[in-house]
């Protein structure tokens, strides 16, 4: 018999003590509420990772735009970035799209 | 920058259809009131400005996955997960993404989702997190 083993991932948040494990593909980066940065979604980085994750804010006029994420003062934030030695990740957030029917 | 519009179609199937995610910069119009056959992948202004990279965020977009019809009091919501490159994606100035229905020989649109501003990335991985009010989200009346 041969054992089928799965990786594993640990996860960590430089801005808050939040760890987090995946099992098997990386596939996706996990997120988090960060309270460590203004309370809002934010991913891991895998443990051991030199780098910093900044929160961008949105840089156009919001409007009436349904769903945009905000910070715990209620800024709208368009996307969290991830800067790394060897390059750069970037998390965006947009709003939903609205439809209405029409007369 | 327009943010949003809805371009109807009968044969439409959000959850049994392929429905891409194309990345786009700010060269585009978005315009609810183009007809029909324009609000399309590659066709109006969405023949060009089409921002990806081969094996991470291919040309023509990423499909989404796990997608959701939610019904609520007067709303509807289509949603899906959060939409990855891979790893080693170098995009730049992506400023929004057109959803549409790539099973449908016209490739009808379902809408355009605005990011904010310039966003990008090197050598990582781009995601698109979709908000809690989905993708897109129909008021009932």
């Amino acid at each position: 018999m041969v054992p089928l083993l799965q990786a594993e991932t640990r996860w960590e948040c430089p801005n808050c003590p939040a760890t987090h494990v995946t099992a098997g593909s990386r596939a996706q980066l996990p997120f988090h509420q960060c309270p460590g940065l203004r309370g809002i979604l934010a991913p891991y980085v895998e443990a051991g990772t030199r780098c910093k994750v900044e929160a961008r804010d949105r840089e156009d006029y919001a409007g009436g735009e349904l769903g945009l994420r905000t910070d715990r003062d209620g800024r709208p934030v368009m996307s969290v970035v991830t800067t790394r030695d060897d390059g750069q990740d970037c998390a965006v957030f947009p709003a939903a799209a609205s439809a209405q029917q029409e007369g | 920058m327009v943010s949003n519009f809805f371009a109807p179609a009968a044969a439409l199937t959000y959850t049994g259809d392929t429905i891409n995610v194309a990345l786009y910069n700010n060269s585009v119009t978005p315009n609810k009131n183009d007809t029909f056959a324009n609000n399309a992948y590659a066709a109006g202004t969405w023949a060009g400005n089409e921002i990806s990279q081969a094996g991470q965020w291919a040309t023509g977009g990423v499909a989404l996955a796990s997608k959701t019809n939610t019904f609520g009091a007067g709303t509807a919501q289509i949603g899906a997960a959060n939409t990855a490159s891979g790893n080693n994606a170098t995009l730049t100035a992506v400023f929004g993404c057109l959803v549409y229905d790539n099973t449908l020989a016209a490739k009808n649109a379902f809408c355009w989702n605005y990011f904010g501003g310039s966003q990008s990335v090197t050598a990582g991985t781009f995601t698109v997190v979709w908000s809690g009010s989905g993708i897109l989200q129909f008021t009932i009346t």
